[in-house]
């Protein structure tokens, strides 16, 4: 009852458009806080994230740097474990050798071919291909392979021209069984190889780690071969400490790789500008609707006189006009929500394509921020309603 | 409680009161719990200026008042709201009501401003029909004569509880005869609460039975 004949005396719609203007300032601003904040969560996640398939991550094959002056240009054990325990390094995945004679040969007479080869593998959490053809067990005949693109590219735009062959594309390659025949103190045995995929992070013609273990086994000449490369996985491919470390140590990487930070950088670029821009915004209108506030209190300040003389208590009126001021903010941030919710949704159907995973929900960070936006607007509306009601009050 | 009045004199009007003899100004008074006092003075001889100091609406004055032994300076903001609900009523010789609002949404302001209510909704009507304004409850408060609204104002000021009623020329748009009906009902109304009254007015009156009378 009170608060319908209040609503009565004070007038709270005033300035209209230009708090329309204002509210949309605010949507504005809350939504750019929001979406910098979901944003920098899902790239966290991308990059730090292990159920990724993540190809934005940055993973760095290692190896000795080869300068002709040794035989054995290998990892020792001592030397892998010593890279484990760097700041820097996330995890390290030992690139396998094939112990054994292998040569593919194609399986036409119409494109004939015919090269020696070899096999490398490594733990399948630093491959960046993932299909459902790269799975090998014991008595497949079939061995998946992943090539680099590099090969293709070779093969496209310098053996093909050349030689006047057809060019290819990765499906046909993929669609090609090639013969793969491997020696051994037996004999020969045949395989069929498949290419499952192209990677762009390992240069090496990589098998399943079960395939390679068995086949080392079955068909090695050799003992145990030290490790030649590792692979491994760190947070930050520009990170100074980790091009020191392998300078001192005689190591080398591909520099090529250190292209994903600068995805990095553009990303923080990114989330920085919208997140600055977002609190400028909000500080803008922040300022605004205390303005509002004010001039309501202040229009109508002879009936606001009129109420505090008559008994009205200043904690009476304010609570009246935060319960006027707040609803519009409460709807503007959970619409903010919504929206942010709905991008967030769009985006990961959208990133599931690029084998890239993220949360379909918001994250608890965003919406612990559209609280705090909340609890920021209620202080500020509070603060300005108590200091004009007292002002008017006397 | 009692309202007490040591040396009390508007800084404006401070020349002209110092040389002219005074019940009220510049003395030691005490306005006792339940009396009913009367305050006659001629017009500009400061009768509004005492109310608005006593309901703490002006502050331009020397020397001190005292509710209940407190200094009425030291009580503030929601304090001083709860004097207003509690303790102290007012019918300000403006009326000062809500032009915007009817004149049942006036008194009922004052019925919900306190809680828990004194009285129900159905009261406003009784005591209107008694005062004889019931056919105007629906109409503005601006659209109202004098004589109405002076009758709405003294209903919205017994919709609370009080220990002081404050009445600055109250009936003074109004007949005898309503004279008599409203002050019946005041009168009805302090007795209920063992309140005290203050009025001010130009003459001499018999409207209540009155304890002290002053001259300002």
């Amino acid at each position: 009852m009170l608060h319908q004949l209040l609503t009565k005396i004070i007038n709270t719609g005033i300035g209209g458009t230009r708090r329309w203007l204002a509210s949309i300032g605010l949507f504005v601003a809350v939504l750019l806080i929001l979406l910098a904040m979901q944003l920098q969560v899902n790239y966290n996640n991308l990059l730090y994230g292990s159920s990724n398939r993540d190809s934005i991550a940055n993973f760095l094959v290692i190896n000795k740097v080869v300068d002709g002056n040794k035989m054995d240009n290998s990892l020792t054990s001592k030397e892998i474990n010593q890279l484990r325990q760097q700041p820097f390094v996330q995890a390290v995945g030992e690139l396998t050798n094939s112990r054994f004679k292998v040569s593919a040969q194609s399986p036409s007479n119409q494109v004939p071919f015919y090269t020696d080869l070899f096999f490398e593998s490594v733990p399948n959490q630093f491959i960046d291909v993932q299909n459902k053809g790269w799975t090998w067990k014991q008595g497949d005949v079939t061995i998946p392979m992943i090539v680099p693109n590099q090969f293709l590219d070779l093969y496209n735009f310098g053996f093909a021209p050349s030689q006047n062959l057809a060019q290819l594309s990765q499906d046909m390659v993929m669609a090609l069984p090639v013969v793969i025949n491997v020696q051994h103190p037996g004999g020969l045995q045949t395989f069929t190889g498949r290419v499952v995929g192209f990677s762009d992070r390992i240069s090496s013609v990589l098998v399943p780690e079960n395939f390679l273990d068995w086949a080392n086994k079955q068909f090695g000449t050799r003992q145990q071969a030290n490790t030649s490369r590792v692979v491994i996985r760190t947070a930050d491919a520009g990170d100074p400490a980790l091009a020191v470390y392998l300078k001192n140590n005689g190591l080398k990487t591909d520099a090529e790789k250190t292209r994903f930070s600068k995805y990095r950088l553009i990303v923080d670029v990114v989330v920085k500008a919208s997140a600055s821009t977002g609190v400028v915004l909000l500080l803008f209108a922040l300022l605004v609707f205390s303005l509002f506030v004010q001039l309501t209190i202040a229009a109508t300040s002879a009936d606001i006189q009129l109420l505090v003389s008559l008994g009205t208590s200043p904690t009476q009126l304010q609570r009246f006009l935060m319960q006027k001021f707040m609803p519009a903010n409460l709807i503007i941030c959970a619409v903010c929500l919504v929206t942010v919710w709905l991008v967030q949704f769009a985006a990961q159907q959208f990133l599931i394509n690029q084998q890239l995973l993220i949360s379909p929900m918001l994250s608890l960070y965003t919406v612990a921020a559209a609280l705090a936006i909340i609890l920021v607007l209620w202080l500020v509306t509070k603060a300005t309603v108590r200091k004009y009601i007292f002002s008017v009050a006397g | 409680m009692n309202i007490q009045i040591n040396g009390l004199v508007p800084l404006p009007l401070q020349d002209k009161l110092s040389n002219r003899p005074s019940d009220i100004w510049l003395t030691q008074t005490t306005f006792t719990s339940g009396n009913k006092i009367k305050i006659k003075a001629a017009s500009g001889t400061g009768k509004t200026t005492l109310v608005h100091m006593l309901y703490k609406l002006r502050h331009d004055y020397v020397g001190e008042i005292l509710i209940d032994g407190r200094l009425l300076p030291t009580i503030k903001n929601n304090q001083l709201a709860a004097l207003r609900q509690q303790s102290l009523s007012i019918v300000f010789q403006d009326m000062r009501l809500f032009d915007q609002l009817t004149a049942l949404e006036n008194i009922e302001l004052k019925r919900v401003l306190a809680q828990p209510v004194l009285y129900q909704s159905k009261v406003i009507g009784q005591m209107a029909e008694q005062l004889g304004i019931l056919h105007i409850l629906n109409q503005k408060a601006g659209n109202c004569s004098y004589g109405e609204q002076q009758r709405i104002a003294i209903i919205r000021a017994l919709m609370q509880p009080f220990k002081w009623l404050i009445m600055d020329e109250p009936f003074s748009h109004l007949d005898h005869l309503n004279i008599d009906k409203a002050a019946s009902l005041v009168a009805t109304e302090c007795a209920k609460r063992a309140a005290g009254l203050i009025i001010t007015d130009l003459e001499h009156d018999a409207h209540f039975d009155y304890t002290q009378q002053y001259q300002l």
